[in-house]
């Protein structure tokens, strides 16, 4: 499953913002993100609540409005489509979204929350040929056919999850966001989905951008991963590196922080963060992470570090990613 | 009586059965379960599988209509609980058996300050003056990490993870025997659930309280417990010391457990998954409660339930199967 050198570019943002107005003032829930994922992968965004994951997935698929920036999709930036292109856009784009008790109407019946999105465009001329597609969305996400007059009340958390994915494959999209897809499911029901989602892409080489707070999940779907803090991609890097020599100091944190299910294992000396996430209404300038960071200076605060290339694929944002280092090595 | 020294917690063939309009819910069925003094001990199922009514029953707070514990026994401290006056039942319950809710932002009153639900705790058990109860209630606050000078703010002035600390506080206030944390850390973020476990890993050694920890997470009841139960449709499968069920899983269910949780030291393309979904509460099969999913059942497991037998120094088992093998083993 190794990244091959040369690949496309799927999509690409570039000093994205998203703020929200609120009493307080703006709240920067995405700030001047410049993240690319390549065509045929799986971008992990890692983060915790507030972090604004779910709000840069939804900017990126333009079902949030950006305060500024861009997102390219090839060399079309899609922040500026009119009407027309989007609902063009919205056949390359679709979502899961996370809570399959919530996010399907409680009143139509497998079928129709299936052929809702080929009815908007669409697809095909006539109702045979949109059942047909239907019957066979349902096998591609493993619905049983005798499901089809279901509704979701009646089936459990994942098969409402399969019904939300199928939705989202049914106009052949390129580019998918699933946003937090198996935290509403038990791990058994987990499993089974991430599974699903793993043999669509083989099938259909989708690009997914994957949204989690569950650090185990998105380390095993993951080609690279992209850990945020505060509206800001502090740390980029493939799946294996991240987890194998992580640089951002909260990212050593938060990987410190995973209850491992065993016993056996000798666990690295774990970094408990003081404090809470501050607010991201009126963020200080400087490091977002300099209130928490257990290896601040005086001079983090002083400008925001940039996201750069550290290594082969590995990007930072951190002022002194030397001195962690240094403070590392005698330990080790 | 002989008993009163060994366990503080025994349970015998515990049945707790809710009437619904779609038929009767079995949630709780001949549970078998005993707790030593100081001991924490993991209680770990999937959505469903009768944890939080376990605790409930316990803390005699099945809501009655609809719920009735149909038969059974719950021995704490040697006595019958089940068999005691509403009297009794309310000076055990808070003062020798206190409960942690999974959520902290609905588990709190929203109009009264923190010191005050703590002392409403100390001076419903204790005989003290209001002055005495505050002091307490200060000193209970700075125990959990919070500074006492916040006593007099109302709980939405605090993040998730010092609400949660709150009520720790509150739980602990009166020093119980047996504490019951149902999901304490689920609604919290990865760091902050760190937090939180160190806590409670501290208090524990502080208090030397016994805990059930009722959660679906492997990985927390790897921090904080000594011993784990498995439970699967109101049964517990399994039960053994931590390192022995970690290192050595018998139960068909309990190996599929593991492993569809995504394994941070492995690489691996797909999980490997149980098939089906845990049985209908409604309609519990005959027999072992996971034949339906196993692939090791045959006829017999149908027929019968196992009951738990010990397969080796205190780690138990219920599935024919294993003791089968076992048998087989100890007949040369």
């Amino acid at each position: 499953m190794g990244s091959p050198a040369v690949t496309e570019t799927m999509v690409e943002t570039r000093r994205l913002k998203k703020y929200f107005s609120t009493p307080k003032g703006p709240l920067h829930a995405v700030d001047d993100v410049n993240i690319f994922i390549a065509k045929g992968e799986t971008l992990g965004l890692v983060g915790e609540s507030g972090c604004g994951k779910s709000t840069l997935g939804r900017v990126v698929i333009r079902l949030l409005e950006a305060t500024g920036g861009s997102v390219l999709f090839g060399d079309q930036d899609i922040v500026k489509f009119d009407k027309n292109d989007l609902r063009t856009f919205r056949k390359r784009a679709q979502m899961v979204f996370q809570d399959p008790y919530s996010s399907l109407n409680p009143r139509l019946s497998v079928e129709q929350l299936i052929a809702e999105p080929l009815r908007i465009h669409k697809v095909y001329p006539n109702e045979r040929e949109t059942s047909v597609r239907i019957k066979e969305l349902m096998d591609t996400v493993g619905l049983a056919q005798r499901l089809a007059t279901s509704f979701p009340h009646e089936l459990d958390g994942g098969r409402r999850q399969r019904i939300g994915v199928a939705r989202a494959l049914a106009l052949n999209p390129e580019f998918i966001v699933l946003d937090e897809p198996v935290s509403a499911l038990d791990v058994c029901i987990q499993a089974q989905i991430l599974n699903l989602l793993q043999d669509l892409k083989d099938q259909f080489q989708y690009t997914y951008l994957f949204i989690t707070h569950d650090l185990s999940v998105v380390r095993h779907i993951s080609n690279r991963i992209a850990v945020m803090y505060l509206g800001k991609v502090i740390e980029l890097a493939h799946h294996l590196e991240i987890f194998e020599n992580p640089q951002h100091p909260y990212t050593q944190a938060l990987l410190s922080a995973i209850p491992i299910p065993k016993l056996d294992i000798v666990r690295k000396d774990r970094i408990i963060l003081e404090g809470d996430v501050p607010s991201p209404v009126n963020p200080p300038a400087g490091c977002r992470f300099y209130g928490r960071c257990p290896s601040r200076q005086a001079d983090c605060l002083e400008e925001t570090p940039e996201l750069v290339e550290i290594g082969p694929n590995h990007f930072l944002a951190c002022c002194h990613p030397g001195a962690i280092t240094a403070q590392k090595q005698p330990a080790q | 009586m002989t008993q009163h020294s060994e366990f503080l917690l025994e349970i015998r063939d515990l049945r707790v059965q809710f009437h619904t309009d779609t038929g009767l819910v079995k949630a709780v069925e001949g549970l078998n379960f005993t707790l030593k003094r100081g001991e924490a001990v993991g209680l770990v199922g999937e959505t469903g599988a009768g944890k939080t009514t376990t605790a409930l029953a316990i803390m005699q707070l099945i809501a009655s209509p609809p719920g009735k514990i149909t038969s059974g026994q719950i021995f704490f401290d040697g006595k019958d609980i089940l068999t005691k006056s509403e009297e009794e039942k309310r000076h055990i319950r808070g003062k020798k058996v206190a409960m942690i809710f999974q959520d902290p932002m609905t588990s709190l009153n929203p109009v009264l300050t923190v010191q005050e639900q703590i002392a409403e705790m100390i001076r419903l058990h204790e005989q003290v003056t209001n002055k005495e109860a505050l002091e307490k209630a200060r000193a209970m606050l700075q125990l959990v990490g919070i500074q006492p000078e916040r006593g007099p703010d109302y709980p939405h002035q605090f993040s998730g993870g010092m609400k949660q600390r709150v009520v720790i506080a509150i739980a602990l206030a009166c020093n119980p025997q047996l504490l019951i944390a149902d999901e304490p850390t689920t609604a919290l973020d990865v760091t902050i659930q760190a937090q939180v476990l160190e806590l409670m890993r501290e208090l524990k050694q502080h208090f030397n309280t016994a805990t059930i920890l009722i959660t679906h997470d492997l990985g927390v009841v790897a921090e904080l417990c000594d011993s784990v139960a498995i439970m699967y449709a109101g049964r517990i499968l399994e039960k053994a010391d931590a390192r022995t069920l970690y290192g050595n899983p018998q139960h068909p269910y309990t190996q599929g457990l593991f492993h569809s949780i995504p394994d941070l030291t492995k690489n691996v393309h797909r999980l490997n998954t149980m098939p089906g979904l845990p049985p209908d509460p409604t309609a519990l099969p005959p027999g072992c409660c996971f034949a339906p999913r196993c692939q090791y059942a045959d006829e017999a497991c149908s027929a019968n339930s196992p009951d738990m037998t010990e397969v080796e120094p205190g780690h138990f088992v219920a599935c024919f199967k294993i003791q089968e093998k076992n048998g087989r083993q100890a007949h040369g």
